[in-house]
Order: structure tokens, then sequence, then C-alpha cells
């Protein structure tokens, strides 16, 4: 097992160093470099011009002007010391940004995931148990519609109708700014009730595929034998689904469940731009207009890291979930 | 059957769902509309306006956007201001230009106080330009190549000599920011003094509250503020996804809209719309150092009589936009000259002179000349593909052939910086700026410290004695009505040679609501009302 553990940890950090190489060389690879402003990009923008010398002395203060080798190492190694660089455009360590900006993209992200394993996984386990009656078929066909749309225009058509039109959410932001909470649960609720839209609307975008999953592992569970046996013992409907049945089907929805982890930031950055939501999203964005290389490495190693870290998470709860895949490591060391 | 049956269903359901929220949001804006009209309120205890992050508000690390800009310098006072008409005393109660522009003698207001109580005096001015000459601020206006000394003359005055007399030394003096000197004389790295005294001005705000992940900023009127009272008590600015949906939902106090909405807000009386100055524009680039045949005036000419403007103005800008004068300064600018020549969309003229050239065989629809040289031309545009096509489709009619090559705007930029291309059209503001720019961007003398910004670019390939040595006289002459004998007379000659073409010049639209707060103005040469100091202050 450990041996089995030690190569994956291997592979992880091959990986990341692949990772960060490229995002090192993409950006670099683009053409004009971040203190060249020859045209404003938004009708009636200002900005203020930087002289030739001005260009070259920044250029020279961030070590941009150096061989382009000499900074990847100088970057590999402060990397190893945990230091993710200095933003260009922000002025401020990249990696207290990201920090500040991650808790919001996280807690997006977390209670997507939550909320859309536990409603697919219930309505998917409901399904299956009526399979082919039209319970199951209208869940379905809704389900098969709604997974296809992506969630940054969900998210659009909430903020149209319940936000704009109906007034019950807010359009923008992550809580009410500037005001004064009496007490600590208002503040909760104030934030709560601005998560609300974004995260429905990564919800319903992932549920489709969580309803689905979960239909088809069960309907292969409740085929089996010993679902049989339950239901000729006589025991209640939903002891056998949630307690029998649902347990061992319950492997491949967890593996998705980290898996889609990490596909989840990518569509939580779409919908936080449609929230002005302060999360890694519009970060990602604005790092990539201004060619902001630390800010772009840091960002898009933060969001590989997570993903890698949800992948390896997967691997071992699955391999505690069912004894059978450790066993099967062991066998082919 | 069944499955069909409940398919239906479900789509139907779908159907209906879209629709009748659809409907919803269309019944929420009428109802918002249903107030009372009234008159235009002078003082406002909140005014909310979209924010977005543009750093810390010192004049070191807030960030080079416009908005950052604007919004320290509620912060921090100048020895002058922008009004509707040019520049008033502020922090300087009065100036003197001795010596022909050589030096400038500024007599510092009396009562001004720092946000933290202390006083202003002359020390703190001398210092301000001293440590300005040495850390150079974000929009600095100022560099050791023009000043030659600092003086404290008595108790209230601050004398400057520069190297050189100029007529931007005074905006460019003026402008700078004063920075209390018990503050920043301990400070060796301004850009990373991010501390609660790094916000200590004189202006008439104070900053409260920062979040840069949230984009927010709080500015609360200075109690002791020296000048005129602040008619707005608290300013926040906080992140909008959607700024029209903000500002009907009464979010935000204020919006650019863009033409297509316009009748929303025009039918509602209690919305006001104003028109932006025009200083934002396209323009288009002759790479007169590559392509030779370019130096011909009567060529670049002949493009400005085949482009039609209002149709492009039309097409693109869905009307919101006025011609570009060949004169290169817009007509909202201050020393606009309207005698200069114009180029009316005139495609005959443009053949003729074409014909002149010696372009006047057709071969397949493009001019070759009796060498077989085509009039065929590659045009590199970032973002603005439409403009191009329209571009392309009218100097086609006269038989110009252009292949329109489309990058993305750093790209663009790029190549322009490295002249690698034939035509370029770029995009920018500052047309309102001082008409120096005219020299920095025309003028083929070389001069020290060029900056390299949208409206200052070396310009390789062109050169006019006569223009140069108008545009090399107007920066030094200090009578300001001479000088703008001299800018005018620069517009003729560049209305005629034609170095490049100002395509038009975007003008936007502002929707506020009076009844809320009515004291917003424009400066002379801005195209944002939120933006001006003046707007949150008494006027007389």
């Amino acid at each position: 097992m450990k041996g089995l553990r030690g190569a994956k940890l291997g592979e992880y950090l091959l990986t990341i160093l692949v990772v960060v190489t490229l995002n090192f060389l993409l950006p670099r690879a683009m053409p004009g470099d971040p203190f060249l402003f020859l045209s404003g990009e938004e009708a009636g923008d200002i900005i203020v011009p930087y002289s030739e010398e001005q260009r070259e002395q920044y250029l020279e203060f961030y070590g941009l002007n150096k061989p382009v080798v000499s900074q990847y190492f100088s970057y590999l190694s402060e990397l190893c010391r945990g230091n993710l660089g200095f933003s260009l455009y922000y002025n401020a360590p990249v990696s207290s940004i990201i920090l500040n900006r991650l808790v919001w993209t996280i807690f997006l992200v977390l209670a997507a995931v939550l909320f859309s394993t536990l409603i697919g996984v219930a309505l998917g386990c409901i399904s299956a148990w009526y399979r082919e009656k039209w319970v199951d078929k209208s869940l379905y066909t809704l389900m098969i519609t709604i997974s296809e749309i992506p969630a940054f225009l969900l998210g659009l058509v909430l903020l149209f109708t319940l936000a704009a039109g109906l007034g019950l959410f807010p359009l923008s932001g992550a809580m009410t700014h500037f005001a004064d909470y009496r007490h600590w649960w208002d503040k909760a609720y104030d934030i709560l009730h601005h998560a609300f839209l974004p995260v429905t609307a990564l919800v319903i975008a992932r549920l489709g595929g969580m309803y689905l999953l979960s239909r088809n592992s069960m309907t292969t569970v409740l085929a089996k034998d010993y679902i049989r046996t339950a239901q000729a013992k006589g025991l209640q409907k939903k002891r056998i689904i949630y307690r029998h049945a649902l347990k061992n089907a319950l492997l491949p929805i967890v593996t998705r469940i980290f898996l889609s982890i990490g596909g989840m930031v990518g569509g939580a950055i779409l919908v936080e731009n449609v929230f002005a939501y302060p999360g890694l999203g519009l970060l990602m964005r604005q790092s990539v207009m201004y060619h902001d290389y630390p800010l772009i490495q840091g960002i898009f190693l933060v969001v590989t890291i997570f993903v890698l870290i949800a992948n390896f998470t997967a691997d071992l709860v699955y391999g505690k979930l069912d004894p059978r895949v450790g066993q099967l490591g062991v066998a082919e060391k | 059957m069944p499955k069909k049956r409940s398919l239906t269903l479900v789509i139907s359901l779908l159907v209906l769902l879209t629709f009748s929220c659809g409907l919803l949001y269309g019944c929420k804006i009428d109802k918002a509309k249903e107030t009372s009209k009234t008159e235009g309120k002078k003082t406002a205890d909140v005014i909310k306006l979209a924010g977005g992050d543009y750093g810390y508000l010192t004049p070191y690390a807030h960030y080079p956007r416009g908005p950052g800009i604007f919004k320290m310098r509620l912060i921090f006072d100048s020895l002058l201001e922008r009004d509707e008409k040019g520049y008033i005393n502020w922090l300087a109660e009065k100036y003197e230009i001795k010596e022909n522009g050589k030096q400038y003698l500024f007599t510092i207001r009396d009562g001004v106080k720092w946000h933290d109580g202390k006083p202003l005096t002359a020390e703190d001015v001398k210092f301000s330009f001293e440590y300005a000459i040495k850390h150079p601020m974000v929009s600095s206006t100022i560099s050791e190549k023009d000043i030659e000394k600092v003086e404290e003359v008595g108790d209230r005055q601050v004398m400057v000599t520069v190297k050189k007399p100029s007529a931007v030394m005074l905006s460019n003096l003026g402008t700078s920011r004063i920075i209390p000197k018990h503050i920043w004389e301990k400070v060796d790295n301004p850009k990373e003094f991010l501390d609660k005294e790094a916000v200590i001005g004189c202006g008439p705000y104070v900053l409260t509250d920062y979040s840069k992940e949230h984009g927010t900023y709080r500015l609360e009127a200075f109690k002791d503020y020296w000048g005129p009272k602040q008619r707005v008590k608290v300013i926040e600015f906080i992140p909008v996804s959607e700024g029209i949906l903000a500002f009907e939902q009464g979010e935000v106090d204020m919006t650019g809209v863009t033409p297509d909405v316009l009748q929303r807000f025009e039918k509602d009386p209690d919305c006001k719309i104003v028109k932006a100055p025009a200083f934002w524009g396209y323009r288009m680039l002759f790479n007169m150092g590559e392509t030779a045949v370019f130096q011909e005036k009567e060529l670049r000419q002949a493009f400005c009589y085949a482009m039609d403007k209002q149709d492009m103005i039309d097409k693109v800008q869905r009307g919101a936009g006025v011609p570009g004068c060949a004169g290169i300064l817009p007509p909202d600018h201050v020393m606009y000259n309207s005698k200069a020549k114009q180029y009316d969309h005139n495609p005959k003229q443009a053949e003729e002179l074409l014909v002149k050239l010696g372009y006047d065989k057709l071969e397949n629809g493009v001019r070759v000349n009796s060498k077989g040289e085509k009039l065929s031309f590659n045009l590199l545009v970032g973002g603005e593909v439409r403009l191009a096509e329209i571009i392309k489709e009218h100097l086609g009619k006269v038989g110009i052939e252009v292949t329109v090559q489309s990058v993305d705007g750093k790209t663009r930029d790029a190549r322009v910086q490295d002249n690698k291309y034939q035509l370029a059209i770029t995009g920018h503001g500052g047309w309102g700026n001082d008409a120096d720019y005219l020299r920095e961007r025309f003028s083929s003398e070389k001069k020290a410290g060029g900056g390299i910004s949208p409206n200052l670019m070396r310009f390789k390939g062109y050169s006019n004695p006569e223009l140069s040595e108008l545009l090399e006289k107007q920066f030094e002459t200090i009578d300001e009505n001479e000088r703008k004998k001299q800018i005018f007379k620069a517009q003729e000659l560049l209305a005629e040679d034609v170095p490049e073409i100002p395509i038009y010049y975007t003008t936007g639209y502002t929707v506020y609501k009076p009844a809320k707060y009515d004291g917003w103005m424009f400066m002379f040469d801005h195209h944002s009302l939120e933006h001006s100091k003046l707007s949150y202050l008494e006027r007389n």
C-alpha cells in the first residue's frame, strides 16, 4: 500500500512540475508586456502612460529583462520557499491576494458540491427505484435538459429573474458593504443571502451529472440479488434504498464528487464574473488581461494543486471505501 | 405513447417557466417608474457608485487607471484644480509666472489642515515636489529633467525654478499631489507604504474603508476641509456586475448607458441623461517608414475623402459618436480650431486624387499605376473588426484594397510599438488632454523623456519641418493667447497633411436621478462626471 502511495505521490509531483513550467512559459509567450499601454480596452478608460525609461525601470525591478531560463529557475527556487512572487499590477504579494479571494471561491464550490450531491443523489435514488415509471421519466428528461445549460448562463437567467425582476436577491457581491451588523448571525445571513444565486447556478449546472450517475449506479445495485433478498424479507422501501443499496452505489458517486471539485472551480470562475463575486474568477480574467505574470502563475498553480489534491483524496477514499481496490493495489505491486 | 406525453409536458412547462420569468422581470421595471417628478437635489448624505479594485488610494499605490487616479485625488489636493473651463486656484491662493516661464511663485493658502489635524505649510509643498522628483508618483507629471530647484520663500510661498520654460509646466506643477512631509519623510519605499497614515491628505474626503477583494471604497467628508463645503457627506463605491440593472434597482446612483438602452431612460421623468464630451477616439495610422507610398500626402487625403465617418458611427456606435477632425483635436477640446480643413465624405474627390498620383487603371477593382503597383494594404486591428470591415468597404469603393488582420489588443499594441504594420487602428482616451500631445505625436524632433501612451507615439517616416518647428515653439510659449494661435495653425497644417486619420470620437451617455443628487459637472478635459472633484463640492 505504501509503495502504491509513494508512486502516486511521485506522479503528482511530476504533474505539478509540468504545470508550473507551462504556467511560466505560456503567459510569457503572449505578445506585449505588462507595462505597454497603448490602447484602452473600455471606451472612456484613461490610462497613465509609462515613458520608455519608466518601462525599462519596471522591467528591471521585476527581473523581467533577464533571460527566460534564469527567470524560470529563480521562480522555481522562490516557489520551493513558498514565495509565489509579487503581483505587477496589484502591488502586493501574490499569495495574499489569492488567499483572500480563494476563500470565497472555495465557499461557493463546497456549497455547490454539497447541495448538488445531496439533491442529485436523492433524486437519482428515487429515479432508480421507480425506474421506467413516469416519475423517473419526467425527472430524467428534466435533468437531461438542464444539465447541458452552462453555469454562467443559468447565473444570468437567475440574475435577471430573481434578482432584478423579483428583487428577492441582491444583484452582486458577497455581502452588503458598509453595513452595521448587530449580531454575527446577521452577517452570516447576509453572506448566505448573497451566495444563494451563484450557488444555485452552480448546483443546477452540476445536478444533471450527479443525478445520472447515481441513477445508473443505483440501478446496477438494485438489480443485485441481495436487494431482492431484502425485498423478500419484507424490509421497508426506504430502508432498502438508503441503508443497503446506497452504500454500495456510493463508490462512483464519491469519486465523482472529488473529481467534480476540480471542474467546479472552472464553472465557479465564470459564475463569479456574472455576480461580481470576489473570488478567483475576476482575478484570473484581470491578471491575464494585464499580463500580470506572477499572478497568472500563482492562480493557475493554486487551481491545479486543488484539482490534484481532490484527485489524490479521491484515490485514498476510494481505497478505503472499497477494500477490493486496496487489495488489488497490493496485488499489482 | 406515455413517453411522448411526459416529454411534451416537461418541455411546455419549461417554456412557460421562461416566459413567466420574462414577464415578471418586465413588470418589476415598469413599477420602478411610478415616482413623482422632483427638483434636482443639491446635497446628499450618501452617494453610491460602481466600484472595483483600483488599489489603495495613496499617490504611489493606486493602479495606473482612471478610476484609481481620480479617487486618490479626492483625498489628496494639489495647487490647482480643474473646472469646466480650465484651471482654477486651489491650494495655491495665487501664482505668478516670472522670467517668462523659468520661475513659478505659488502663494499657499492659510488655514489648510491635513486629515490628522496638523497644518499644511509651504514646507510640505516644497517637500512634495522634491519627493515626487525622487520617487515618481503613479500619475506623475514632473521629473528631475524639468525642475532645477524648489525653494521656500517666506512663510507661505514656494518658488519653483525650471530648467526650460514650457507651456505645460504650470499645469504639471499645479496637478502634482501635495503630501504631508511629517509622514512621508520617513518613507524610503513609497510603493510599499500601505499604512493608515499613507492616506492622510488635505483633500475634501477621507478614506474610511477599502477592501481589495470586494473592490469597495468608502470616502467620508473631511470636517475641517479648507475649501468649498462638501455637498455629499459619504461616497460609497460598491461592486456591480451589471451597471444598468444596479442603477434601476437603486444600488448605484449613476451609470453609463449605451445608445440602444437610451429610450428606456429617455421616457423616465426621474432620470436625467447627460452626453459626455467626446474624448475617447479611434485613429488610423500610416506606417510611412515601411510603406513608401504612404508618404504621398494626396494618398492620405484620398483615404480621408473615401471614408464615410458618419456611416461608421451609425453602424458601429449606433450614432453615439462625433466624426474625427483632420486637425486631430476633437470639437470639445478647449483649443479646437473649427476652421481647419475638413474632409467630408467625397469618393469622387478621392478618386481624382488617386488618378493624379498615377493610379488611374483598375485591375479587378483595385487601382494600379503604370508600374503595376497596386493600392493594396494590410490593416492591423485589435478588437475593432467591425470598424475595420466598414473601412475596407468604403476604401474598396474608390479602388483601394484592404486586408483586415485582427489580433488581440496587446498584440496590436506590441506590433504598433515595433512598427510592424502597414495600416493600423488604435483606440484610446485622453484626446482632451493638453494640446501638447500634438508635439509628442507629430514633431519629428526627438524629445527627451517622451512617454509611451496612446497619444504619444514616435512617428517614423513622417517629417514636416514647418509643423515640427511650430509644435516645438508652442511648447515654450507661456502667453496663452499666443499659444492658442500657434495650436490653431498646427491644426491647419495637420489637417492639410493628414499624417494620421482620427476616425471618430465616441461619446458616452450617463444617467442619474436629479432627485437623488444633481451636483455633477465635467472637467474641461475629461469625460466622466463622477471623476470631477468639484462634482461633490459647493459651487459659487
